[in-house]
């Protein structure tokens, strides 16, 4: 035995080990032990030296870490307190927490009603903003699957350009490293004996990939020369394709039948990669053709190194010089006016912006209104604790300890409510995937791990946010006098202003929804009352490719097989194809001549082809004259319909029956009908001028078509689609199904993307109505309970009830009104974010903000009357007898 | 962890050393006195977690010595203590009852 040595010669121990120990030593403990080993250390250390008595101390620290970690952990748990140590009482921090944690579970154990419904009214908050949270950063954060991609931009007028236009600048983009052309152009795809299928796909100049800088996995992408007429033609597919295909190595250099023809495999893009989104499965090099006019192509590019984006003034003005020397464009398509670049993510992903914005916003909202929620149930919670709290301290807590309870249930409350919200957040994700217009995007957009952790870090944070209120009454409160007044039940006692005011936030906070709810609701209803001059309800949809290997004489053949087949299917009235429909956007712009009229050369109007009986099946109104017939063949007189709005353009005041005009065809063709104007292009444009001529009488035939099915009255036209697919399939192998529908989804689609963030905000928005109706509840119940004797001595002095109820509304309708005047401000202020999916009203709409007003008012009186009633009711016998 | 059941070796170890200290066992000298019989280190961290354990139990109470130097968490078997590490004693005995343990030590070598 080592003897121990005269507290004189102690000497220091090593700082770390000492604080290592310390800090797992408690408190009233931490002295003698520290000065026991600094004895026995001082009496190694003179006897075998320095080094062997450290190395002894580590060995003594270290070795007892895990036991005195145990310790803590179970003195926290168990609540043990040496008898030794009563009069110093104090652990280490983590004794203290460990204490309160449980503590707080033991508390909200006892309060099942209390905990459930602010874990469940949290966890709602959290789970939607950790979903919403995931969607947004996949799409608008998270880096685009292209090398540096704030060098990648989009040039001016998109899907405007032409090969030949590309040919001519393609030897001199100065500022640009590289420029691609690109369009769309789907591909029917034939493996084996089944029917063929659609691959949605880009047709480009060679530079594609070099200008995204993506290098394929497997293979090579374009080489200069893929995109020379005569090239062997070549195709690059999608990771999704190649694993359709078998997914193997060798895919690379196997022949695939495209549109008709073979093409051989020369690249496969890596898992992740899309342009320009992600339904896209192929990338064909397109013959560029010097003659070729037909105005379809975006351009993208990458600024020359060293360069940015913004910094390109330069370059562009020597492009559009350029432009201005060989071309001479008409007024409405002028190139050189307006030469801008969008930067790629803008032009690929800036439309998804305000829908994303304008949800995640909601969804912090209903967070934040949760958090109040909270917040005031813990308020309350604290309040009833006051006496208790109070005699705490009185018996020596400190606030720092009581702070720290406060906390430690905030806290358990939010883990609890973050292992809830990931799990509504996993369900909630797929359900916003489906209910936002992502468009193509939502493919892309997948459930990953990470939605658990932000879920947890909102969740923690929200607690924290939560713990601020309590906190902040206790700090603020007087204990003590708490502890005097708790036996006059609280009268006069805390004023709730704290309380008060996240009740008006809460208020203000759905009014802010509502205000951006009534106003989409308002804008979407306007949408819906334009009259798109077309049937809605009976007419079922097929868009077809004929594929690219087909000759006019064929394509026109395979229409007229297909619409007679489809056209004896049981329930089906009639059956017609067209080029393209209404409602389907812009293009197809044909330049009319107008015999007589010669001042009118350079314009354009829509031209579409259809079959015979198209207008009729579509649900056109003839106005006057006739509609195109089967009689109206090859052979005989080329005839023409127009639409009410060409008529008013070009022959106001005139019979336009009877009348020539030309679509760039040789000679002229007769007008022998005009119909109303259905929406061409989209809903919300102006009657767009259209005419509509035969397939018959053309000599150009599209790859694309739409088949319009009319379904007989009282049928639904989505059940005919079925089986007009497998006519399809049956009749003509060769041609692919791109998509089947209705007109009314194509309708709703016209509409929009703000009908869908209509729906969801007015689902978000009644939730929001919820919480804020059980925020206004909690606090006013709280009220009407604190004041319980207030009461009973009131009614028994002969106060009439209805006059307590007015008193309890009245204070209810007080903090109700302050949060919608709060609230409108706010929702002026912010209802810029929804501008851009507004229709037909503006953004500080009267009517909307007064439904708002109105919704709050009635929910939060709602919500004020019941405890109002509930006061009224007091008996003030028993009130009195249990003071 | 309830009452009547057996007392682990090193809870033993803590208390004999207690027994053995006298009237000055505190966590440093109790740890000394099993080191010193052992011949094995002993880290001062188990022997206190293990004296909270035993004062949760009843089996040993603390309190605080008054006198010369530094006040220290001084401890001292309870008579449920003494009755438990009796009983421990005793046990041992009637197991090895009827076995010698020279034999083993023979075997061994």
């Amino acid at each position: 035995m080592v003897p121990p040595a005269a507290p004189a010669e102690r000497t220091p121990l090593p700082r770390p080990a000492a604080a290592l120990l310390r800090a797992l030593l408690p408190h009233a403990e931490r002295d003698e032990v520290l000065g026991d080993l600094a004895e026995e250390y001082g009496a190694r250390a003179s006897e075998a030296g320095r080094w062997r008595a450290g190395a002894w101390v580590w060995r003594q620290v270290l070795s007892s870490v895990p036991s005195l970690l145990r310790r803590s952990w179970w003195r926290g748990w168990s609540g043990f307190e040496p008898q030794a140590n009563r009069t110093r009482p104090g652990g280490p921090m983590l004794e203290s927490w460990i204490m309160d944690v449980r503590y707080a579970t033991r508390r909200l154990r006892s309060r099942p009603t209390y905990t459930l419904l602010a874990v469940l009214t949290l966890a709602l908050g959290v789970g939607g903003t950790a979903a919403i949270y995931s969607i947004v950063r996949g799409l608008l954060v998270d880096p685009l699957p292209y090398r540096n991609e704030q060098e990648v931009a989009v040039f001016w007028s998109p899907f405007d350009w032409t090969e030949q236009e590309f040919l001519y600048l393609r030897p001199d983009f100065a500022g640009f490293s590289q420029v691609a052309a690109y369009r769309t152009e789907d591909l029917t795809l034939q493996l084996g004996d089944a029917p063929a299928r659609l691959v949605p796909a880009i047709a480009s100049s060679f530079e594609l990939f070099g200008v995204l800088g993506t290098q394929p996995m497997l293979g090579r992408g374009f080489r200069d020369g893929d995109d020379r007429v005569g090239a062997e033609p070549v195709v690059v597919i999608s990771h999704g394709l190649w694993q359709e295909l078998g997914g193997e190595a060798s895919v690379v250099g196997r022949r695939l039948r495209l549109d008709g023809a073979e093409r051989t495999v020369v690249g496969v893009m890596p898992r992740g990669f899309w342009f320009p989104d992600p339904t896209i499965r192929a990338w064909v090099p397109t013959p560029l053709r010097e003659e070729s006019q037909s105005g379809n192509y975006a351009f993208i590019g990458r600024v020359a190194p060293g360069q940015r984006i913004e910094s390109t003034g330069a370059a562009l003005s020597r492009l559009v010089a350029r432009l201005d020397e060989r071309y001479d464009y008409p007024a409405q398509w002028d190139k050189t006016k307006n030469a801008t670049l969008t930067p790629v993510r803008e032009f690929l992903v800036g439309s998804l912006r305000p829908a994303l914005l304008a949800t995640l916003v909601a969804m912090g909202l209903i967070l934040l209104i949760a958090c109040a929620n909270v917040a005031t149930l813990m308020l309350g919670q604290v309040d009833s604790r006051a006496s208790e709290l109070a005699v705490r301290s009185a018996l020596g807590a400190d606030r720092r300890r009581l702070t720290q309870q406060l906390v430690a249930e905030a806290l358990a409350l939010g883990l609890a409510a973050g292992a809830v919200g990931a799990l509504l957040a996993a369900g909630a994700f797929r359900f916003l995937v489906g209910a936002l217009p992502l468009g193509a995007w939502a493919e892309s957009a997948t459930l990953r791990w990470s939605v658990f952790l932000t879920a947890m870090a909102i969740a923690v944070a929200a607690a924290l946010l939560i713990a601020l209120a309590p906190v902040v009454s206790l700090w603020r409160g007087d204990l003590r006098g708490a502890l005097t007044r708790a036996r006059t039940s609280g009268i006069g006692g805390r004023g709730g202003g704290l309380e008060s005011g996240l009740v008006v936030a809460e208020v203000a906070l759905a009014v802010l929804m509502a205000a951006g709810a009534a106003l989409l609701i308002r804008s979407v209803s306007k949408l819906y009352d334009i009259d798109p001059g077309v049937n809605t309800s009976e007419v079922a949809v097929l868009h077809i490719a004929t594929g690219g290997g087909a000759t006019a004489a064929q394509r026109r053949v395979i229409l007229k097989e297909l619409t007679r087949e489809i056209g004896a299917l049981p329930g089906v009235r009639s059956v017609a194809a067209a080029q393209r429909l209404p409602l389907s956007g812009g293009g197809d712009n044909w330049g009319i001549d107008i015999e007589g009229k010669p001042e009118l050369a350079t314009t354009t109007t829509a031209f579409r082809v259809v079959s015979p009986g198209y207008l009729e099946t579509i649900g056109m109104k003839l106005r006057s004259g006739r509609t195109l017939a089967e009689s109206d063949g090859p052979s005989s007189e080329r005839v023409v319909v127009i639409n009410q709005a060409l008529a008013d353009k070009y022959f106001a005041g005139e019979d336009p029956i009877g009348r020539q005009i030309g679509a760039g065809f040789e000679g002229w063709e007769r007008i022998v009908g005009v119909v109303g104007t259905a929406a061409e292009t989209r809903l919300t444009d102006e009657p767009t001028p259209a005419r509509y001529m035969l397939y018959e009488q053309i000599p150009y035939v599209p790859d694309e078509h739409s088949l319009v099915i009319r379904a007989q009255q009282g049928r639904d036209p989505a059940a005919l689609l079925d089986a007009a697919r497998r006519t399809v399939e049956r009749v003509a192998p060769s041609v692919a199904v791109q998509e089947a529908t209705t007109m009314a989804s194509i309708f709703a689609r016209a509409v929009g993307p703000a009908r869908q963030v209509m729906a969801l905000l007015t689902l978000l928005t009644a939730l929001a109505l919820v919480l804020g109706a059980v925020g206004v509840y909690g606090v006013i119940t709280h009220f009407v309970n604190r004041r319980k004797r207030d009461w009973g001595i009131r009614i028994a002095l002969g106060q009439a009830p209805s006059h307590v109820v007015g008193q309890v509304v009245g204070r209810g309708a007080r903090l109700v009104v302050a949060g919608i005047v709060v609230g409108l401000v706010a929702a002026v202020a912010l209802a810029r974010l929804l501008a851009s999916l507004l229709y037909g009203v503006g953004t500080t709409d009267a009517a909307s903000l007064a439904v708002a007003t109105a919704m709050l008012l009635v929910v939060g009186l709602i919500a004020a009357w019941v405890p109002g009633y509930r006061a009224s009711r007091t008996d003030p016998a028993l009130v009195l007898r249990e003071q | 962890m309830t009452d009547d059941a057996p007392l682990g070796t090193f809870e033993e170890q803590v208390m004999v050393g207690v027994l053995r200290t006298g009237a000055d066992a505190y966590g440093m000298s109790v740890r000394r006195e099993i080191e010193r019989v052992t011949e094995r280190d002993v880290a001062i961290g188990a022997v206190y977690a293990t004296l909270d354990r035993l004062e949760a139990k009843g089996l040993v109470a603390s309190s605080r010595s008054t006198g010369g130097g530094a006040s220290r968490r001084v401890f001292r078997l309870t008579a449920a203590g003494g009755r438990a590490l009796a009983e421990s004693w005793a046990m041992r005995e009637r197991l090895w009852h009827g076995v010698d343990p020279r034999r083993l030590l023979a075997g061994e070598g």
